[in-house]
């Protein structure tokens, strides 16, 4: 594959250059799809001290921390293994009293980044918030988690979120290409507002495509590429959670596996010697999958193509100058219309 | 009499009878997806399925994993984001939501984030996920309950049902008027709540399930419905439905844990005997 930008590298490459310990770091993906291969790059580098936001922490947020990444999590949802019996890191992160949590709303959550997306200090949220413990707890962000202005239309209290500008984006998504153009569908989520609202980001991606392909569907283009700083290539690279187009959520390892493993803090330490420490690589993880569970196990996840309607980006046509060269409105072709500004003393020798 | 069913079925099924034709739908995963989609494909064919992932009219093919789960339909009408699917709902369009139960008190709010001290906790739930903004502003919503617990005094207040009670949600001027929660159903009945006093009362108990074992449960002096009436013994159709389309639900989720981690096993093993092979 071409790398006009030298944007293109694996994810060590990635997460070394642009991760650092003690950023702001947020999970792009939104409950489905989740960057699993540069999450675990980040533990596997031993990255510390981020304060972590994450729209909805399932296997992403559990890892994290586990790995003792994560010193805040701001979130508005987090994953409990095995219910009312199990136990999850973050619990666990919790009681040990190395992790601190903000909790907010969905829509809280999501404002904050659409703020810092588009370069507002804050973002008007639903008032109804007032009368919870959400409005009334506040955390390590204390009394800047939510301030009340007056709207100075209507007189109205306004409950407002300050804007989130996380350091750098870690987000997967279906395609990309080399520059960094990067296509997601499906669950929008706050996918692209993760992305946007960060001072850098990182893309992994299930393939490269040509640039050709970018510019025929540009509805589905999330980040353009002059606001992207890697481009990875992974494939496979959300497993076990799913990537709409390509793989269903593999049941197995998800349902299955980590979330007994998650339970309990030696279960998941185990897990993730396993299927995390162990595997240097996206590729090596895959390979261990297959030896362990069998490459028909993986393809049994294989999207079929269910593929959308093309939309035509054509156009009537696309230059100026008819077959006989001349010129659409004007009616002359290009050498007559030169000779026309000579005449005239419009051209200078 | 048709079929025999299990509790959850019949807490499905009774889900799925508040949803009707026409109407725009708010679901959460688990019980109210599969509501939803037996709903849509038994009697309210015209509902407008969403989910704050900005997944906008679906219609599911089988149970889904979550709620961005774009997988377990062929496509949908309308691909939005998160942040607009919340100001739909705040701008009065979601006519019904359903949220899952922790704990819930007699007016019924609601905690889903925590089990003890917020720090130290006894237990970290989910948190609120979108559930605070959607009983908001929601027209309706309908609270389902499969391993929540009645108390008299939330651990943690994560979303709004009638507060103290009487008009004191609609006195704060924060929420629509007549918006808050319109039942409460669990896998023994269906409680509902009093037009004046918002405080919750048990208006339909599953057959053969008898009071005192929903009393006991609740932490207060129950109010009964004079006419109390007995839930309606699911169809057939509405069994199969559900049987097929969320096997998952019907086996229960100790079953599904124990099928799950024995198939797996299985896989593994039948491995190992090819690699020795």
């Amino acid at each position: 594959m071409e790398q006009a930008t030298g944007k293109v590298m694996s994810a060590r490459e990635a997460i070394e250059k642009f991760v650092h310990d003690g950023d702001e770091v947020v999970i792009g993906n939104y409950t489905v799809g989740s960057c699993a291969e540069l999450v675990y790059e980040i533990i596997r580098q031993g990255k510390k001290g981020f304060t972590l936001y994450s729209q909805s922490g399932i296997f992403d947020v559990e890892v994290l921390v586990a790995g003792g990444c994560v010193n805040r999590l701001v979130s508005t949802y987090v994953m409990r293994s095995g219910g009312k019996k199990g136990g999850s890191a973050v619990e666990r992160a919790l009681n040990a009293g190395t992790l601190e949590i903000e909790d907010y709303t969905n829509f809280e959550y999501n404002a904050r980044l659409v703020a810092g997306m588009h370069g507002f200090t804050f973002m008007p949220v639903l008032e109804g918030v007032r009368v919870t413990d959400i409005f009334r707890k506040r955390g390590f962000m204390g009394e800047n988690k939510f301030q009340i202005i007056s709207c100075p239309y209507t007189r109205r209290e306004i409950v407002t979120v300050p804007a989130a500008t996380p350091d750098v984006c870690v987000i997967h998504v279906q395609r990309a290409d080399v520059d960094g153009n990067a296509q997601y569908w499906g669950a929008m989520g706050s996918v692209a507002a993760a992305a946007l609202a960060s001072k850098r980001i990182i893309v992994s991606c299930e393939e490269i495509v040509e640039h050709d392909i970018i510019q025929s569907s540009p509805h589905l283009t999330i980040i353009p590429a002059y606001r992207v700083n890697a481009v990875v290539e992974a494939p496979w690279g959300a497993h076990p959670t799913e990537v709409l187009g390509y793989y269903n959520v593999d049941t197995f390892m998800y349902n299955g596996l980590f979330s007994a493993a998650a339970a309990t803090a030696d279960g998941l330490a185990a897990w993730m010697d396993e299927w995390v420490y162990s595997c240097p690589d996206r590729a090596a993880y895959i390979d261990h999958y297959i030896q362990r569970f069998g490459v028909e196990t993986l393809n049994e996840l294989r999207a079929r193509p269910f593929y959308s309607a093309p939309a035509n980006y054509g156009a009537a046509f696309t230059s100026h100058w008819d077959r006989d060269g001349r010129e659409r409105s004007m009616g002359v072709t290009l050498p007559q219309l030169e000779q026309l500004l000579k005449e005239r003393g419009k051209v200078y020798e | 009499m048709s079929k025999p069913y299990t509790l959850d079925e019949l807490l499905a099924i009774a889900v799925a009878r508040e949803i009707h034709d026409y109407e725009n739908v708010v679901l959460g995963v688990g019980v109210p997806m599969t509501a939803g989609a037996l709903a849509k494909a038994l009697f309210a064919p015209h509902a407008t399925l969403m989910m704050e992932s900005g997944i906008v009219d679906i219609r599911p093919l089988l149970s889904l994993n979550n709620i961005a789960d774009a997988h377990s339909a062929r496509g949908f009408s309308y691909a939005t984001d998160l942040f607009s699917a919340f100001t739909a709902t705040y701008r009065g369009f979601v006519d019904v939501c359903f949220l899952g139960v922790a704990q819930v008190d007699k007016f019924g709010n609601l905690n889903t984030t925590v089990i003890g001290d917020y720090e130290k906790p006894t237990m970290r739930l989910p948190g609120s996920g979108g559930a605070a903004d959607f009983i908001s502003y929601a027209k309706r919503t309908v609270l389902t309950m499969r391993g929540g617990t009645f108390v008299n005094k939330l651990d943690y207040f994560t979303s709004p049902g009638y507060l103290e009670g009487g008009d004191s949600r609609d006195r704060t001027g924060l929420f629509p008027q007549g918006s808050g929660p319109s039942a409460l159903i669990s896998t023994k009945g269906v409680f509902r709540f009093d037009p004046a006093t918002k405080e919750m009362y048990l208006a339909e108990i599953f057959p053969a399930v008898d009071i005192e074992s929903i009393k006991k449960d609740i932490p207060w002096e129950l109010k009964v419905a004079s006419d109390l009436s007995v839930t309606r013994r699911p169809s057939d159709e509405e069994i199969d439905f559900i049987r097929n389309f969320a096997p998952e639900l019907s086996a229960g989720r100790e079953l599904t844990g124990e099928l799950r981690a024995a198939r797996l096993r299985e896989k593994a093993e039948q491995r190992d005997r090819k690699h020795v092979s």
